[in-house]
Protein backbone atom coordinates (compact mmCIF):
# COMPACT_ATOMS: atom_id res chain seq x y z
CA UNK A 1 0.00 0.00 0.00
CA UNK A 2 3.11 2.21 0.80
CA UNK A 3 4.25 2.12 -2.37
CA UNK A 4 1.00 3.41 -4.43
CA UNK A 5 2.20 6.66 -4.47
CA UNK A 6 5.14 5.69 -6.35
CA UNK A 7 3.95 3.82 -9.07
CA UNK A 8 1.21 6.22 -9.38
CA UNK A 9 3.99 9.11 -10.40
CA UNK A 10 5.92 6.14 -12.03
CA UNK A 11 2.20 5.82 -14.15
CA UNK A 12 2.57 10.00 -14.66
CA UNK A 13 5.67 9.56 -15.99
CA UNK A 14 5.14 7.85 -18.20
CA UNK A 15 2.22 9.92 -19.62
CA UNK A 16 4.77 13.08 -19.68
CA UNK A 17 6.68 10.75 -22.12
CA UNK A 18 4.04 9.91 -24.05
CA UNK A 19 3.02 13.57 -24.25
CA UNK A 20 -0.51 12.64 -22.30
CA UNK A 21 -0.84 15.72 -20.05
CA UNK A 22 -4.33 16.04 -18.68
CA UNK A 23 -3.36 12.18 -17.78
CA UNK A 24 -0.33 12.61 -16.37
CA UNK A 25 -1.31 15.90 -13.81
CA UNK A 26 -4.62 13.39 -12.94
CA UNK A 27 -2.05 10.59 -12.03
CA UNK A 28 -0.08 13.09 -10.03
CA UNK A 29 -2.95 14.40 -7.99
CA UNK A 30 -4.25 11.93 -7.20
CA UNK A 31 -0.44 9.94 -6.04
CA UNK A 32 -0.92 13.42 -4.01
CA UNK A 33 -3.45 12.74 -2.26
CA UNK A 34 -2.88 9.06 -1.61
CA UNK A 35 0.34 10.87 -0.25
CA UNK A 36 -1.56 12.59 2.51
CA UNK A 37 -3.71 9.56 2.93
CA UNK A 38 -0.39 7.39 4.06
CA UNK A 39 0.43 10.07 5.94
CA UNK A 40 -3.13 10.18 8.31
CA UNK A 41 -2.32 6.60 9.28
CA UNK A 42 1.45 7.27 10.36
CA UNK A 43 0.76 10.44 12.37
CA UNK A 44 -1.01 9.08 15.34
CA UNK A 45 1.16 9.84 18.17
CA UNK A 46 0.78 12.65 19.89
CA UNK A 47 3.41 15.01 19.98
CA UNK A 48 5.82 16.02 22.68
CA UNK A 49 5.57 19.26 22.58
CA UNK A 50 3.25 22.27 23.98
CA UNK A 51 2.44 24.76 20.77
CA UNK B 1 12.98 34.44 -19.10
CA UNK B 2 12.44 32.61 -22.50
CA UNK B 3 9.91 29.42 -22.24
CA UNK B 4 13.32 27.65 -23.72
CA UNK B 5 15.33 28.70 -20.82
CA UNK B 6 12.75 28.05 -18.23
CA UNK B 7 12.42 24.45 -19.50
CA UNK B 8 16.75 23.98 -18.88
CA UNK B 9 16.11 25.58 -15.62
CA UNK B 10 13.54 22.93 -14.80
CA UNK B 11 15.35 20.06 -16.19
CA UNK B 12 18.13 21.35 -13.90
CA UNK B 13 16.12 20.96 -11.40
CA UNK B 14 14.59 17.59 -11.99
CA UNK B 15 17.97 16.19 -12.20
CA UNK B 16 18.87 18.13 -8.69
CA UNK B 17 15.78 16.30 -6.91
CA UNK B 18 16.95 12.88 -8.47
CA UNK B 19 20.16 13.88 -7.07
CA UNK B 20 18.71 13.99 -3.85
CA UNK B 21 16.83 10.76 -4.53
CA UNK B 22 19.54 8.87 -5.40
CA UNK B 23 21.89 10.07 -1.85
CA UNK B 24 18.57 8.27 -0.16
CA UNK B 25 18.84 5.23 -2.53
CA UNK B 26 23.02 4.76 -1.48
CA UNK B 27 22.20 5.38 2.19
CA UNK B 28 19.28 2.90 2.03
CA UNK B 29 21.80 -0.10 -0.01
CA UNK B 30 25.29 0.44 1.05
CA UNK B 31 24.57 1.50 4.67
CA UNK B 32 21.78 -0.61 5.07
CA UNK B 33 19.29 2.00 6.55
CA UNK B 34 15.99 1.06 5.82
CA UNK B 35 13.35 3.89 5.29
CA UNK B 36 10.69 4.66 7.87
CA UNK B 37 7.17 5.67 7.20
CA UNK B 38 7.49 8.61 7.41
CA UNK B 39 10.83 8.67 5.39
CA UNK B 40 9.32 6.71 2.17
CA UNK B 41 6.42 9.84 2.77
CA UNK B 42 9.04 12.62 1.78
CA UNK B 43 10.82 10.59 -0.80
CA UNK B 44 6.91 10.77 -2.45
CA UNK B 45 6.64 14.57 -2.23
CA UNK B 46 10.05 14.44 -3.62
CA UNK B 47 8.99 12.06 -6.63
CA UNK B 48 5.85 14.38 -7.07
CA UNK B 49 7.72 17.65 -7.44
CA UNK B 50 9.93 15.73 -9.80
CA UNK B 51 6.97 14.87 -11.60
CA UNK B 52 5.87 18.19 -11.44
CA UNK B 53 9.73 19.26 -13.07
CA UNK B 54 8.82 17.08 -15.48
CA UNK B 55 5.62 18.41 -16.79
CA UNK B 56 7.57 21.80 -17.36
CA UNK B 57 10.14 19.90 -19.24
CA UNK B 58 7.90 17.97 -21.50
CA UNK B 59 5.20 20.81 -22.12
CA UNK B 60 6.63 23.77 -21.46
CA UNK B 61 6.23 25.98 -18.51
CA UNK B 62 2.88 26.56 -17.25
CA UNK B 63 1.41 27.87 -14.07
CA UNK B 64 -0.91 24.95 -12.86
CA UNK B 65 2.36 23.04 -13.49
CA UNK B 66 4.64 25.30 -10.67
CA UNK B 67 1.33 24.94 -8.56
CA UNK B 68 1.41 21.17 -8.80
CA UNK B 69 5.04 21.28 -8.11
CA UNK B 70 4.16 23.57 -4.97
CA UNK B 71 1.71 21.21 -3.44
CA UNK B 72 4.03 18.55 -4.03
CA UNK B 73 6.65 20.34 -2.36
CA UNK B 74 4.29 21.36 0.86
CA UNK B 75 3.11 17.74 1.80
CA UNK B 76 6.75 16.75 1.87
CA UNK B 77 7.59 19.64 3.89
CA UNK B 78 4.48 18.56 5.59
CA UNK B 79 5.84 15.13 6.49
CA UNK B 80 9.50 16.02 7.18
CA UNK B 81 8.27 18.70 9.70
CA UNK B 82 6.55 16.08 11.85
CA UNK B 83 9.34 14.28 11.82
CA UNK B 84 11.31 16.63 13.06
CA UNK B 85 8.74 17.55 15.51
CA UNK B 86 8.53 14.12 16.92
CA UNK B 87 12.83 14.30 17.58
CA UNK B 88 12.73 17.93 18.58
CA UNK B 89 12.83 17.10 22.12
CA UNK B 90 16.09 17.72 24.13
CA UNK B 91 18.30 14.09 24.33
CA UNK B 92 16.23 12.75 21.26
CA UNK B 93 19.17 11.59 19.24
CA UNK B 94 16.97 11.69 15.98
CA UNK B 95 16.26 8.99 13.70
CA UNK B 96 19.00 7.36 11.33
CA UNK B 97 22.40 8.58 10.92
CA UNK B 98 23.05 12.17 10.59
CA UNK B 99 24.41 13.36 7.00
CA UNK B 100 26.44 16.72 6.75
CA UNK B 101 25.05 16.82 10.69
CA UNK B 102 21.78 17.04 9.54
CA UNK B 103 19.03 14.09 9.77
CA UNK B 104 17.64 13.23 6.16
CA UNK B 105 14.08 14.50 7.56
CA UNK B 106 15.37 17.83 8.13
CA UNK B 107 17.59 18.41 5.47
CA UNK B 108 13.98 17.03 3.42
CA UNK B 109 12.15 20.02 5.13
CA UNK B 110 15.14 22.69 4.01
CA UNK B 111 14.82 21.40 0.45
CA UNK B 112 11.43 21.35 0.27
CA UNK B 113 10.78 24.99 1.25
CA UNK B 114 13.93 25.80 -1.39
CA UNK B 115 11.59 23.96 -3.88
CA UNK B 116 8.08 26.06 -2.69
CA UNK B 117 10.56 29.51 -2.85
CA UNK B 118 12.26 28.54 -5.93
CA UNK B 119 8.71 28.04 -7.92
CA UNK B 120 7.45 30.90 -7.02
CA UNK B 121 10.47 32.63 -8.21
CA UNK B 122 9.86 31.15 -11.05
CA UNK B 123 6.12 32.46 -11.40
CA UNK B 124 7.44 35.83 -11.68
CA UNK B 125 8.84 35.62 -15.15
CA UNK B 126 6.23 35.79 -17.16
CA UNK B 127 7.34 35.46 -20.68
CA UNK B 128 8.17 32.40 -19.97
CA UNK B 129 4.71 31.61 -19.93
CA UNK B 130 4.02 33.11 -24.02
CA UNK B 131 1.88 30.80 -26.21
CA UNK B 132 3.85 27.60 -27.75
CA UNK B 133 1.51 25.28 -29.80
CA UNK B 134 2.69 22.00 -30.01
CA UNK B 135 5.15 19.90 -27.99
CA UNK B 136 8.38 21.34 -27.64
CA UNK B 137 11.52 19.42 -29.25
CA UNK B 138 13.59 17.28 -27.16
CA UNK B 139 17.25 17.64 -26.26
CA UNK B 140 19.63 15.52 -24.52
CA UNK B 141 19.53 17.00 -21.12
CA UNK B 142 15.40 16.88 -20.88
CA UNK B 143 15.58 13.23 -21.84
CA UNK B 144 17.93 12.73 -19.56
CA UNK B 145 16.36 14.37 -16.62
CA UNK B 146 12.88 12.43 -17.42
CA UNK B 147 14.64 9.35 -17.89
CA UNK B 148 16.19 9.86 -14.88
CA UNK B 149 12.86 10.60 -12.87
CA UNK B 150 11.07 7.73 -14.13
CA UNK B 151 13.74 5.41 -12.83
CA UNK B 152 13.48 7.12 -9.25
CA UNK B 153 10.06 6.80 -9.30
CA UNK B 154 9.82 3.05 -10.20
CA UNK B 155 12.89 2.66 -8.19
CA UNK B 156 11.45 3.94 -5.17
CA UNK B 157 8.09 1.99 -5.74
CA UNK B 158 9.89 -1.62 -6.46
CA UNK B 159 12.06 -0.70 -3.05
CA UNK B 160 9.17 0.36 -1.10
CA UNK B 161 6.93 -2.99 -2.11
CA UNK B 162 10.39 -5.06 -1.17
CA UNK B 163 10.50 -3.17 2.35
CA UNK B 164 6.92 -3.00 3.25
CA UNK B 165 5.21 -5.95 0.94
CA UNK B 166 1.35 -4.77 0.54
CA UNK B 167 0.27 -3.20 3.78
CA UNK B 168 1.95 -0.60 5.45
CA UNK B 169 5.34 -0.21 6.87
CA UNK B 170 6.57 -1.39 10.11
CA UNK B 171 7.67 2.35 12.24
CA UNK B 172 11.27 1.14 12.78
CA UNK B 173 11.75 -1.63 9.75
CA UNK B 174 14.73 -3.78 10.18
CA UNK B 175 14.48 -5.73 6.74
CA UNK B 176 12.85 -6.58 3.62
CA UNK B 177 9.23 -7.93 4.40
CA UNK B 178 9.45 -9.85 0.99
CA UNK B 179 13.06 -10.65 1.02
CA UNK B 180 12.15 -12.66 4.30
CA UNK B 181 11.53 -16.40 4.33
CA UNK B 182 8.02 -17.21 3.35
CA UNK B 183 7.83 -13.53 1.89
CA UNK B 184 5.57 -13.36 -0.61
CA UNK B 185 2.67 -14.07 2.19
CA UNK B 186 3.68 -10.66 3.99
CA UNK B 187 2.57 -9.44 0.21
CA UNK B 188 -0.82 -9.31 1.40
CA UNK B 189 -0.73 -8.82 5.42
CA UNK B 190 -1.67 -5.42 6.78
Amino acid sequence: MMSLPFFGFTLAFVGILAGQRRLSIALLALSLIATLVLFKFHATDALAISL
Amino acid sequence: MTPALSRTLNALGLLGICAVLMVAFVDQLAFGELPCPLCLLQRAGFVGVAAALALNVRFGPRPSHYGLMILAAAVGFTVAVRQMLLHIAPGDPGFGAPFLGLHFYTWAAIVFAVVIVGAAALLLFDRQFSFDPGLPTWSGLALAALGLGLIMALGNGVSTVLECAGGLCPDNPTSYLLLQEGGLKNFFAP
